[in-house]
């Protein structure tokens, strides 16, 4: 990423897996002799832009060969990529680039021509954010900004090199694999299912929007490419799990949310010759941790996210901060051997990250429960916890008990300010499409298994489907927000 | 005044119920006999409010009110208050 060794990797593999596919996207496969060539064109281009050695260049992350010959490019020639989402607003794009001190930003098209357009320096935008070093990272990725603006998380170099060793090993990966990459490119999946694969000069099948919710689509992508390895949320199994089954998959990673119970007998049935894996983990640190899913999980067994990955240590806190020794719950703090340094925005370290013991520790936000086996479950956000009426709610528990509900498809809840009871509770409700619930219906049913303060102050009930975030998530915010306009109107 | 009948009651509390604490929502099920505090509808914040309601549209002395939550428990046990603290006004 990540790292001027991955740039040579790639390009030896030119030698020795000329002929083999490096990428394909649905309409092209570019081959390791072809990626080179295309990366050695746009680093003859980037040389002739002039830039200063470890300048910050912006690559808005098109899912493309072209896009990540780009990127290899720019490891080469020892500049910083700044990846921001394809999807950002010029303004917030604009914002992003200047606090990281970017001076171009660039693109390549389908014929593989570097556009350039240079960015003007804003010394007031940039105060407070580091100058990345190029000796310590190549790669600068953003988090989602599901929690307000997106934050600029460096990926080191030697992290990313740890990261993939440990992948290639975690699921014996060789350069015969062939992955599935359905995640957006500026997603921190991208280290193991782009950049992990590149390295070893396996295969990348690059999955792009307009393909993402198509099931037909991607069955046949994975069973016409024979692909290997199946990396994704929850989502994207469900997706491939109503096509045939996919005997070429021998490796099927759960990761970004909590798998549903009742998908893992059909993803067993699509995927008959895989081995299944639930990685836990984020942009600030990578995969922390990782579960072996047994293909006869004990019924009615809440998945754990597992144990620590080799070299990770976890530690679990309780509300003072004291760590626990044994079994119990609290906030999950991890040191990975793959993490961000930090923040770009310094200001933001102090909060985020601890030193316990010499190592810095990332606060993860969640909320965990380690069992006497040592096995790790996650209970939820620290933020998903709420007061009502002075009350503390779990904001996931509800959503739970909802969706227990046979009239109900999926259900979130989110909370809204409320002057009086601190905060109050919206549930939007997708339901099916022989339900008759209505909302008093529902308060009754969740008011039968919860305490009061958990039944939700208003309800949505809709036979739309929720909506979701570019990575399949349900997008809380927007769900929020919405219900934020109507009220404000009403 | 006249004093309007439990018919006629029941149905402004339910309007009530439904325009101040279920804003937007379909409350066609919202019957006479519908737990509205077991369901959350009235909280213990919407339990003062509702108690200001009936004080100030029944005329209903809020000394004679024993604000318990199983008189509040359905439109029918609010009705059911009112008639009775309104009874002695109206003879």
């Amino acid at each position: 990423m990540p790292s001027p060794h991955l740039a040579d990797a790639v390009g030896a593999h030119r030698e020795r897996r000329a002929d083999r596919v490096a990428l394909s996207c649905c309409h092209q496969s570019v081959t390791y002799r072809q990626l080179d060539d295309l990366t050695s064109t746009f680093a003859d281009q980037l040389d002739r832009l002039g830039l200063a050695p470890g300048a910050v260049v912006c690559v808005p992350a098109h899912k493309s060969p072209q896009t990540v010959a780009l990127l290899l490019a720019v490891f080469r020639k020892g500049l910083v990529a700044l990846v921001p989402s394809p999807d950002l607003g010029a303004e917030a794009l604009a914002r992003l680039s200047r606090q990281a001190r970017a001076v171009q930003l660039l693109g390549a098209d389908e014929r593989g021509t570097l556009s350039a357009e240079p960015i003007p320096p804003d010394e007031t935008e940039a105060a407070g954010f580091a100058i990345p070093d190029p000796d310590r990272t190549r790669l600068l990725l953003t988090t989602s900004g599901s929690t307000g603006t997106p934050k600029i998380v460096p990926i080191p170099a030697d992290g990313f090199t740890a990261f993939a060793d440990w992948a290639t090993d975690a699921f014996a990966l060789t350069g015969d694999d062939v992955a599935l990459s359905y995640a957006p490119l500026n997603f921190d999946l991208a280290l193991l299912d782009v950049w992990t694969f590149l390295r070893l000069g396996a295969q990348v099948l690059l999955v792009g929007k307009e393909q993402a919710a198509d099931a037909g689509r991607l069955a046949e992508l994975v069973s016409g490419r024979g692909v290997t390895f199946v990396q994704g949320v929850p989502m994207l199994h469900r997706l491939l799990a109503q096509g045939p089954s996919q005997p070429t998959v021998r490796q099927a990673v759960f990761t970004g949310e909590a798998m549903p119970a009742d998908l893992l007998p059909p993803v067993f049935e699509a995927y008959p010759e895989a081995r299944f894996h639930n990685v836990f983990g984020c942009t600030e640190t990578n995969d922390s941790f990782v579960y072996e899913v047994p293909r006869t999980p004990a019924p009615q067994a809440r998945m754990p996210i597992g144990r620590p990955l080799p070299g990770v240590r976890a530690l679990v806190l309780t509300p003072d901060g004291t760590p626990l020794d044994g079994p119990g719950t609290g906030e999950l703090v991890v040191s990975t051997p793959f993490q961000t340094d930090g923040y770009l925005r310094t200001a933001l370290n102090e909060r985020a990250f601890t030193e316990i013991d010499g190592r810095a520790h990332y606060r993860t936000g969640d909320i965990v429960t380690r069992g006497a086996d040592g096995l790790v479950h996650l209970e939820g956000r620290a933020d998903w916890q709420v007061k009502v009426r002075g009350i503390r709610t779990n904001l996931q528990e509800v959503e739970a008990v909802i969706t227990t509900h046979p009239d109900v498809a999926e259900a979130v809840v989110v909370a809204l300010p409320d002057d009086q009871a601190g905060a109050r509770l919206h549930a939007r409700v997708t339901l099916r499409p022989t339900a008759v619930l209505t909302g008093l219906g529902l308060r009754s049913h969740v008011g039968a298994r919860l305490p009061r303060h958990a039944i939700p102050s208003s309800v949505h009930l809709t036979d739309q489907p929720l909506p979701r975030t570019s990575t399949g998530k349900p997008d809380r915010n927007r769900i929020r927000d919405d219900r934020m306009k109507e009220t404000a109107t009403a | 005044m006249t004093t309007p009948t439990p018919h006629a009651i029941a149905d402004e509390l339910r309007a009530h119920i439904a325009a101040e604490y279920l804003a937007g929502e379909d409350a066609s099920d919202l019957t006479d006999d519908f737990d509205i505090v077991a369901s959350g509808v009235i909280d213990s914040l919407g339990l003062v409010r509702l108690v200001s309601h009936i004080v100030t549209a029944y005329q209903v002395p809020v000394d004679d009110l024993e604000i318990k939550p199983e008189h509040f428990r359905s439109i029918a046990a609010i009705t059911e208050l009112i008639v009775r603290h309104s009874a002695p006004a109206a003879a």
